[in-house]
């Protein structure tokens, strides 16, 4: 039974959801969501996700969401029959692969969701943009970037090689990069803007993104 | 050679990955900063962590930031070794929902209680529209969690490191509203069980003493 995957189609969640799948070679079938009353039912509310969000994977019985958690699982149970390598074995560079992902949900996803929904989510919904928010969180992502571009040093990647690390950053990077005028925090700094142009390069996130 | 952790015993982040030690049985040393500044300095910025931030664990040479990295390099490592204690599963599927947990808690639940405590604790401005604001989240993401503890005694069944990470923060937020957790019986009847731990009464004791 194929893998399947709730979510909205061009949301950075479910995509970072579908780079996985991608990068790992996994089939799978996407239910796009189309209108957001569906995941406020009472009925997806129990059986797929309590606090009413997606992407939510289904692979046979087993139900999980939350993308990042989504991943992990993929990885855990199919990286093994693939020749990429998102986690690597070693205990050492897993767990730094770890902090690096901690560091992306502490440091780097809150500054970039809130640009993200100012800058496209609140328009969407009708709602004026908050300049004084954006103006702050691009301050505090610049520190953050700032400090990627010191970890970034003779690396191309986060920890070294590709790992699921860099993979977590992209989707929301992408959407403020490439659909608000902001990509000038990134390129301005040669190794982030390199380390993006690497995660570009990819096939998976060519696959993932031409969708 | 001990794991060293450093860090505040006082700090939540600091009391998830203290209480990680003690429920896998790992020794480890303390050893707190001079003071808040000193994180901020640019030796600590260069060499522990490049964002001034506590705690950071060394096991040997090896270093490692960011408390739930740090606690998932424990088990990864230790679970077993020292006691019986699981806190992640070895189950691919039953691990993919701890994860899914550990995730509840970094996006619905710390960031409401992490207001509340710098409102209410750090900066002592209670009544701030943004902790009223976070008390009334905090109050339907505890109603969720009311409904996935039916049944349950621990949010993925058994305890797990899921819990763990949820506790330090409602340590400190308890006592000035316990009627907001209390009202809820399967909340109520977890915190209990989370605060029953030795592990964690252990790591109270550090923090008591320091």
């Amino acid at each position: 039974m194929a893998i399947k995957l709730i979510g909205f189609a061009q949301s950075p969640t479910t995509r970072r959801v579908v780079l996985v799948l991608n990068e790992l070679g996994i089939p799978y079938e996407l239910e796009s969501v189309t209108e957001i009353q569906t995941i406020k039912t009472e009925e997806f509310i129990t059986k797929k996700h309590p606090f009413g969000k997606v992407p939510v994977l289904c692979d046979g019985d087993h139900v999980v969401n939350e993308s990042r958690a989504i991943c992990r699982y993929l990885v855990s149970k199919y990286q093994k029959d693939s020749k990429t390598v998102l986690y690597p074995d070693d205990v050492h560079k897993a767990s730094l692969v770890e902090q690096y992902i901690s560091y992306e949900l502490s440091y780097f996803d809150p500054p970039l969701s809130k640009v993200l929904y100012q800058e496209i989510y609140a328009k969407r919904r009708g709602e004026p943009t908050d300049e004084a928010v954006v103006k702050q969180s691009l301050e505090e992502l610049s520190k953050t970037l700032d400090i990627y571009e010191k970890i970034l040093k003779d690396k191309d990647y986060l920890n070294g090689e590709y790992s699921l690390a860099d993979l977590f950053h992209l989707p929301c990077a992408h959407i403020v990069y490439n659909a608000t005028g902001h990509s000038d925090i990134f390129d301005s700094r040669p190794r982030v803007k390199n380390w993006l142009d690497k995660l570009r390069e990819r096939d998976a996130y060519k696959k993932t993104y031409a969708e | 050679m001990t794991i060293k952790v450093i860090g505040f015993a006082r700090s939540t982040n600091t009391l998830r990955v203290i209480s990680c030690l003690n429920e896998l049985g790992i020794p480890y040393q303390l050893e707190p900063p001079a003071d808040f500044a000193a994180i901020k300095k640019d030796d600590y910025l260069a060499k522990k962590h490049p964002f001034g931030k506590i705690p950071v664990l060394y096991d040997g040479d090896y270093k490692i930031s960011e408390s739930r990295a740090i606690c998932r390099y424990l088990v990864s490592k230790y679970q077993g070794k020292y006691n019986n204690t699981i806190l992640i599963p070895h189950d691919v599927h039953e691990a993919g929902l701890v994860d899914q947990f550990i995730f509840y808690e970094s996006f619905y639940y710390e960031p409401v209680v992490a207001k509340i405590i710098i409102h209410e604790i750090v900066l002592k401005t209670p009544e701030s529209e943004i902790a009223k604001r976070a008390l009334k989240d905090l109050d339907k993401v505890l109603g969720v969690y009311d409904k996935l503890l039916e049944g349950k005694e621990y949010l993925n069944g058994e305890f797990s490191l899921a819990d763990l990470f949820h506790y330090p923060c409602a340590h400190f937020i308890y006592s000035s509203h316990a009627d907001l957790w209390d009202k809820r019986p399967n909340v109520k009847k977890w915190l209990n069980r989370l605060r029953n731990r030795d592990a964690w009464k252990a790591s109270l004791e550090k923090k008591n003493k320091l």
